[in-house]
Formats: structure tokens, sequence, C-alpha cells
């Protein structure tokens, strides 16, 4: 079976991120979104995989090119302008077969195990168009709800008329006949009319997936995300190309790529993951939860919690990074602290495009867009958003006399 | 699209092609066929038609060969005929090939192939690649240089598998931008579209790529570059794939699954014209002691018809546990015994009902397996139909033997003159909303309990409580909570509290609290001064209660109910999922818990 993946919406709310990249390329524990999501694929055996590319979608195309590095097949279209979902799948069209059936996947979700197996298994026994379903964690109402009869799908409602219900939504896996092609066009390219033909013509049916499941729209979605799944860790790895200083102390699962340096004094407590060739500097405090991609260089005594390092960062000496979501190829100076508490441990509200929204967390730290650079000797305010390519200047409290 | 499926054993393929292709079925499906060497001699089997309609016609199983391949075909070169089918032969009838892709550039290998003598049979483009073998073994007569030197020549997309006489133990394959993959088995090597091709005999397997052939025989398997000749290594991959998994149909647990017919499993109990239901009812209003047995959950929903009875019927049952019902048996011919099993089997309620049985009782069950030892032993039986429940929690069988002694309630309160017609028909039609209000739960509320469940897992001292019928509610909740998560769960009647448990109550201790409709009245009233106890010592107080409730709880779900006849379901069914959500938070083994059988057989 071939499989379809989206990656062209433009994820507005991903900010810094998404100015740089297509959500799915926003790294969690070590490895794109996406990568994780052809990994599973791959996994379950579907190697032919067609990704549509929107805006930044060379990303995506430097990242993984013709597939051969992972073991797949894969080809690209490109969706010109940001027009949805259903116009989204059209663009790949001449991709498939008529009377296939092919795999439909969201590509800005974050599932803790393979979903494919599953979905692929009720397929399989139901030889009917499936949609994978899922409980997303507190209810929303951001997903539109599916109803079911047993694993049937009765109805999928967009816009509840209820607030506060628990039910399954759309989880962002399909296994479908290439007549939604067809469909698609008589439905005047609107999804939920397609989903509406389904449910009451041909049938559908609901893979239920009990295992974590994200949707990345939020910056914290990431570290979210990032946790998710090194949660799911169990031993150690450490690569034996990695080299490790006498004094390493290494508790619980942590994983060490080829290339990278520990140094005498650095703590590492697991799950965190080291990427090929990071530096990571004497008496560094790696705390849980602390992902560096690679190329990393962490100066000496930085203590990093809870984050992201999208990969080639340096983080200069005695610094604190905790709570936040750091792109790539950033830099940032000595002595600088995200702070990641208010004084009243409030929930902390986040900057979205001229728009403050609740996090509803009370320990949040800032987001650092690709290719910032942060000056020597600053503190950034919880929940503070850096643009990419911003250039914050040294931070002295005591000037140099003019 | 089309499935391909290839078989070399050490003992004869029997089935092995048939259940490929058919597994594969969903690529495609407008003809089939199998080819297979036997004596030197290959031998086709194909038509138009499911794998089903061919088997039939022209038998597609009980293969005695060891080698052969198969193909369920979805046309796209040629029309649907039995010659377009494949297996397709070369003109000497000893080479086989079957083929899933385009070839691009068929026409022109078809052309100089015919001018060079060959006659084609079919219109597929998928012919010219057996007579392409066929010229090149001639020229070089080895098979593995004509295999090669004919992939080289395909232009488009293919996966490929191929059988000859002239190498007769071995399968060629290659691929090129359609799917091919090799399974490694015990006692054969496969080949297949994907691994449904052979999951059931084996789940390694190896993942050829664009540009690479395979050789697959019965003890071994070699993949090679088509350009350059050299072998290649290739990791072997373990699918994570249980065949049970595909009897699940969509759910990743048995047990959410049985949970989630439960709506259907009380349609067909409500649905049933048992004549068995009459003659337990006449059982029951003749007797002058009744027991109600069961052990475990089904001691519960004994209890549960404890209060049904009473409260519908003005009769007094004993409701025993069946592991202590030798101890109390008083049984006499006036006495009937009414048990309640799933299986049919447990060892306890079967020796209980021969106890009673020999002292001269009348016998009844409710049973969910028909034919099994119980149903066999009593005088009246009345089969449940929930279907098979796999999971070792009961939860749609327990539920419908709720209904179906609501039921026996109802019928003998009508035959015993206290419930009027209009009553009955009340009564019934609240039956009747159940599996819809059930439904409703399901759909709506899944998300709220999961989400509770992930809050509070981590708690490890749990008190379930519940007054009147709400009693053996909690008692059944708390069974299904405990087994499935290995937590510490009591549960226990409301008015209990203040005599002795209320001192456990602390901040490591959550209390759930099952609140009937404010409509009960008194019985609504005395629950409620529980969870003010039990708030009232520090305790976090969780609220399965009725959307008419006020505020009076820490958390709170709240279910809708349209009469109090069917209302205490649904707070169990909550309980299900709490039970099951939190099981999976903890990552517990769900289907099949530490310790438990489904069906306890022994004493």
């Amino acid at each position: 079976m071939k499989a379809l993946v989206l990656t062209g919406g433009a994820g507005k709310t991903l900010v810094p991120f998404s100015a740089t990249r297509p959500k799915s390329m926003t790294v969690v524990a070590g490895g794109s979104l996406l990568r994780r999501t052809l990994q599973h694929l791959r996994e379950a055996g579907i190697t032919d995989v067609t990704i549509v590319l929107g805006q930044n979608g060379s990303v995506v195309e430097n990242a993984f090119g013709d597939g051969s590095s992972l073991g797949i097949h894969l080809s690209y279209v490109r969706q010109e302008r940001p027009q949805g979902i259903a116009d989204a799948i059209l663009c790949a069209r001449g991709k498939f077969m008529p009377g296939e059936s092919f795999v439909l996947v969201y590509g800005d979700v974050v599932t803790s195990g393979n979903p494919f197996l599953q979905l692929l298994q009720s397929f399989n026994t139901f030889k009917s168009p499936i949609a994978g379903v899922c409980l997303p964690g507190p209810p929303t109402g951001r997903y539109g709800n599916v109803y079911l009869s047993g694993t049937r799908i009765t109805k999928i409602v967009e816009k509840p008329q209820r607030p506060g219900l628990g039910n399954y939504v759309l989880s962002g896996f399909f296994i479908l006949p290439t007549d939604l092609f067809s469909w698609l066009e008589e439905c005047g390219k609107d999804m939920e009319r397609v989903f509406e033909r389904l449910t009451t013509g041909v049938g559908i049916h609901a893979s239920i997936w009990e295992e974590g499941w994200i949707d990345v729209e939020f910056p914290w979605d990431v570290l979210a995300a990032n946790r998710m799944v090194m949660d799911t860790w169990e031993e150690a790895r450490i690569s034996r190309d990695a080299k490790l200083d006498t004094n390493v102390t290494i508790v619980g699962p942590v994983r060490i790529e080829a290339g990278s340096v520990v140094r005498a004094g650095a703590v590492l407590a697991g799950p965190c993951y080291i990427g090929r060739d990071c530096y990571v500097g004497n008496n560094v405090l790696v705390r849980s939860y602390s992902s560096l991609g690679p190329g990393s260089i962490i100066g000496y005594g930085v203590e990093l919690k809870n984050c992201v390092l999208f990969g080639g960062a340096r983080i200069g000496r005695l610094s604190f990074v905790g709570d936040s979501v750091v792109g790539e190829q950033v830099d940032i100076g000595s002595g600088t602290m995200t702070v990641n508490e208010t004084m009243d441990r409030s929930p902390i509200a986040v900057n979205i495009r001229g728009t403050m929204v609740e996090s509803g967390l009370t320990k949040l730290g800032a987001f650092i867009g690709d290719r910032a650079k942060i000056g020597a000797g600053n503190t950034l305010a919880p929940g503070t958003v850096i643009e990419a390519g911003t250039i914050v200047p040294h931070h002295f409290t005591v000037p140099k006399p003019r | 699209m089309c499935g391909i499926s290839g078989v070399a054993s050490f003992h004869p393929i029997h089935d092995r092609l048939y259940e490929g292709v058919h597994q594969l079925e969903y690529r495609g499906y407008d003809s089939c066929g199998v080819a297979f060497l036997e004596n030197q001699h290959i031998e086709v089997r194909k038509d138009v038609g499911t794998v089903d309609e061919v088997d039939s016609r022209a038998s597609l199983r009980n293969l005695a060969a060891h080698v052969g391949i198969a193909h369920t075909r979805w046309a796209t070169h040629g029309k649907v005929t039995r010659e377009n089918a494949h297996p397709h032969l070369s003109c000497d009838g000893r080479f086989a090939v079957v083929h899933n892709g385009i070839i691009a550039n068929f026409r022109r290998l078809r052309e100089r192939l015919e001018q060079a003598g060959h006659r084609f049979r079919s219109e597929t483009d998928t012919e010219v690649i057996a007579h392409l073998v066929e010229e090149h073994f001639r020229l070089t007569g080895d098979v593995e240089s004509a295999w090669v030197a004919t992939l080289r020549d395909l232009e488009g997309s293919y996966a490929l598998a191929m059988i000859s006489t002239y190498d007769p133990e071995r399968i060629y394959c290659a691929r090129h931008e359609s799917p091919l993959i090799i399974g490694l088995g015990s006692d054969a090597n496969y080949v297949g579209s994907d691994f449904n091709a052979f999951i059931e005999y084996t789940k390694n397997t190896v993942i050829l790529d664009d540009g690479e052939y395979g050789i697959v025989a019965k003890d071994s398997y070699a993949i090679k570059s088509v350009r350059t000749g050299e072998v290649i290594e290739k990791p072997v991959t373990v699918i994570p794939w249980d065949p049970e998994l595909s009897r699940k149909g969509g759910y990743p647990h048995f047990m959410l699954k049985e949970i989630h017919e439960q709506p259907l499993a009380v349609r067909t109990a409500l649905a049933m014209e048992d004549p068995a239901i009459g003659k337990v009812v006449e059982a029951l209003d003749s007797a002058r002691r009744v027991y109600v047995i069961g052990v475990g959950t089904t001691y519960y929903v004994a209890l549960y018809g404890q209060y049904l009875f009473a409260e519908l019927a003005d009769l007094d049952v004993l409701p025993v546990s069946s592991d202590e019902f030798r101890y109390l048996d008083k049984s006499d011919a006036n006495t009937l015994v009414l048990a309640i099993s799933q299986s049919g089997e447990t060892y306890d309620t079967f020796t209980s009902l021969r106890h009673a049985k020999d002292r001269g009782a009348r016998t009844a069950a409710i049973v969910n397996v028909v034919g099994s030892s119980i149903a066999r032993l009593v005088d009246h039986v009345i089969l449940q139909g929930s279907g098979p429940e796999v999971c070792v929690v009961s939860t749609k069988a327990a539920l419908v033997q709720m209904v179906l002694l609501t039921r026996l309630a109802i019928e003998l309160g009508a035959r015993r003159g206290l419930i009027d017609r209009s009553r009955r028909d009340e009564l019934y039609s609240a039956l009747h909303r159940l599996p819809g209000e059930i439904e409703t739960l399901l759909n709506e509320q899944s998300g709220i309990l999961r989400a509770l469940a992930y809050r509070h897992a981590h708690m490890h001292n749990w008190l379930f409580l519940g007054r009147g019928i709400y009693y053996p509610v909690a008692l059944e909740a708390a069974l299904k909570m405990k087994e499935v998560t290995y937590l510490h769960v009591e549960g226990m009647a409301g008015g209990f509290l203040k005599h002795g448990t209320l001192s456990l109550v602390d901040e490591h201790l959550r209390t759930l609290i099952f609140v009937p409709p404010r409509t009960c009245g008194e019985l609504y009233n005395l629950t409620v001064s529980s969870v003010e106890e039990v708030r009232a010592r520090g305790g976090f107080v969780l609220g399965f209660a009725f959307e008419d409730t006020p505020e009076l709880f820490d958390e709170a779900v709240m279910f809708r109910a349209s009469h109090p006849l069917t209302a205490p379901l649904l707070p169990l069914v909550g309980a299900q999922l709490l039970a099951y959500f939190t099981a999976t938070a903890l990552k517990r083994n769900v289907d099949k818990p530490r310790s438990l059988a489904k069906s306890v057989t022994v004493a």
C-alpha cells in the first residue's frame, strides 16, 4: 500500500518555528515529526510515500531527499498556495492508480507508538475505508467529534452543539480508496461533505488509538510531545562512537549518538537525548526530557531541563534553558536565563501573533526561532517568543564608560 | 493494484497460497490464480472472480507442491478475463510470472518478441516478462542471468515473482516502485506484496528495495543488486503483529471492544423471546425459597437482582456467593436455585447447583456459552446471547445479566399483579431506551472519563460507595477497577462508612460515590450525606451522578438517565471505562490481568 502525507498546512500558531519550517519539521525527542511518521510507515511495510509540500517545503526535501536514507521511496508534490486539506490531497491525484486504497496521514500529529499497524489491521478486518480516532487528553472541542456505533462511524460533527463533550476525534490517519479524489471534486473540495458521504454511503470504520496522541498546534505542545515520546524509552542507548570522560553521571534512559563528546562532571538524567556530534561541556546538568539535536554545543556549567534544541545550537557557559524550545543554529550567549515561572506561579500566557493564549502551564520558558542570536547575560521572561533570525544584544549591567 | 504471494517450503504448500492471496484481496480482486511446480511441470490454476469463487471452481487449496506463486488482480492492462488473469506462462510453459505494477515499454518488447516467434495468449503487459525470460534463457542457459537480463529490459513499475522448471526449488522476485517483501519462516520462506500474505506463518521479514532482486528457497534467500549483481545484506525486520489483533476489529483491547458491544448485547437480550424466561418466572413465583448464586462479578449481579426482585416483585431472594453456598444450602423440593455464569463452566457454581439438585431443588441459570456444563445441568436455562467475551474482565456479559434479571423481576411483578399493563409498558420502554443511552455515553463521555482516569491513576487506594441498588453497582465497579488496574479498590455500602471505614479517609484515598438521581428522594439524600462525611474529613470525592445533581463533589461525571429503573447501569458503564482507562494509563495487561483466568474451573 502507498501513503500520502500532508505537510502543507501553514501552522500559523506554532510560533516562531512555522516561519521557517513546516509544522511537521518540528523536532521532538531527537527527530522531526515527519521522520517519526516515515519510520512508522516503513515499520508497517509501507515504503512508497508521497509527500505534499507547502510553504518552506524545501526543508522537507533537503532533510529526506529520495527517502533512501530511511529505506523508503519518497516522491513530492507541491501545493502552490495553502488552500486546505482537500486541495492538498487533490495535488497528489496523479500518484495513485484507480482501485487502490492508500494511507492518508496528516503530518503534524505525534503518537507514542506506531499507529499504522493497527490501522492496516482494521482495514484488513473491515475491508472498508478506515479512519483513525482517539481521545485527546482533556476534551477541547478542537478537532470535531466522531460518533460511533460499534466501530462504524455514524457521524462526524465539526462544531459540537454542546461544549465539554468527550467524544473520540479524528486522529489524522486514514485508509481511503482513490475514489476519494473524485468525491472531493464532486463535493466542492469540502472534507466535511466527503465524510458525510462516507458515513451515510460506503461506510467508514474507526480504528481506535488508545496510546498517546498530540496534535502539535502551539509551541508548548512540542514539549508535551517530546515528553510523551521520551516516556516510551526504557533503556539507555549510548553509541560506541560517543566519547565520554570519566566522572560523567548517567541516570535512566539516556541516549547518546555517535560523535558526541561529554566532558567530566556532566550529569545526564534520563530520559534525555544527545544527538550526533554534540559537545556537552564540563559540569553541564542535562535534566530529564531534554533533547539536544545534532551538533549542539553546550558550554561549561549549563543547566538544561525539559527543553528541545532542534540542532546546531550553541549555549554559552552558565546558562539555564528550561521548559523551552530552541530552533536550529541558535546562538545563546553565556549567562542567559530562561525564567520559567511567574512570581505568583500563575499559568503562563504566550503571545501568539498578537493574541495572548493561555498555555495552562505554570512552568514555561522561551521559544526561540531558527538562527536567532541572544547576547550574553539576558534574562528571558516566561513565555517569551523570539522570532527566527532575531538578534538580541548582550545585556550589561555595568556599561563601559564612554 | 494487485497482490502477490509466494511460498517455498519443506512441506506441501497446502492452503498457504490460498490464504496469502485471500489476505491480499483488499489490494484488488477481479481475478486470481496460482502456479506451482509439480513433476517437472508448472501447473496454473486461475480464473475470474474473488479468491473464494476461483477456489470453488479451480481449487486453490490442498496443494501438494512445495514451491508456488499466487496473484490477485485488479485490471490495468487488458480486460477482466481468464486469459488475462495471472500467473502468465512463457511459450514453453517453463516460466510462470506474477506481476503488480505497469510495464511502460511492454508494447515495444512485445513486438520484438512476436518477431522472434513468441505467441501471446493475453493482452497483459505481464506476459511479456515470461516470454522475455524464456528468450534470455535460450541465450544464457541460466535462470538467474536470464532473470537479471529481463529486469534490465523492463521499464515502469513492478513487483515480480517467478518460478521455473529449470530451477524448481526457488522463487525469483524483484521490485521497482511497487512493494515486495520476503518472509522468513521456520519451515518455509515467503514472498508477498505486504506481510498480510504470510503474517499467519512468520513475523520476520526482509524488505526489498528498488533495483534489487531476490532468490528465495525453502531454507535460504539472497538479495542482489540488478545493476552490479552484488549480494546486499539487509536487516531482518520483525513485525510487531499479533494475528489475534484482527479479531479485535479496530479496537486496541478486547475490553474496550466488549464495552462498546454493550448497546448491541442489550438490544439482543431485550429482543429475545425465550420461553425459558416464562418458565423461570413461574419457578420463581412458586418457590418458597430462592437462592441466586454467582461468584465474583456474577455474585454482584445476583446482589443487583436481590434489589430488583424485592422492589418490583415483592420477592425475597437470597444472593449467595457460590464458593460459600455449600455451607449455607438449605435446599429442598420447594427451593429454586438461579445461577449466573458467563462461561457456564464456573466450578464453584457448578458444584453448588449439583449440591442443591441432590437435595431436590429446582435449578435455573443465566448463561452466555451455549452447551456449557451449567447450561446442560439445570432445569431451565436462559441463554443471554451476548456473543463471545474474550477479555478476562467481564463487562458486557455482566451488564446483560443485570438486564435479564430486570426482565425477570418485571415479569414476576406482572404475574403477581404488582405491575399493571401501563407500568409494565413504561418499564419496558425504559429498558428499550437503555442501549441508546449507553451509546450516547460511550460517544460523548469517553474522553471525559479518560481524562479523569489519567489525572487520578497515581492514587493507590480507592473507596467506591453506593446505597440501595447503587451498592451492588459500587461493588461491581470496584471489582472491575481492581481486576484490571491492580490498585486497592474497596466497594462498600454508603451506610457502612461511619461504622469503621471513615477512619481510612485522608488525602491518600480517593472516594468515588455513585449518586442516584435526585428524584429518588431519601436514597439520594442519604447518599449525599456520605459525600459530606468524606469531604468533612479532607477526603477527595469523585461523584458519578446524574445531570440534576448540584455541585457537591471535588470532581464529577454527570450521566443522563431517563428512568430510575435503568439509571444505575449508566454509571456502571462509566465505571467500566474508568477502570479501562486507568489500566491503560498504568500500562496494565488489560485483557489478561495478572493471576486471573477467564473461566475458573477449579475449586
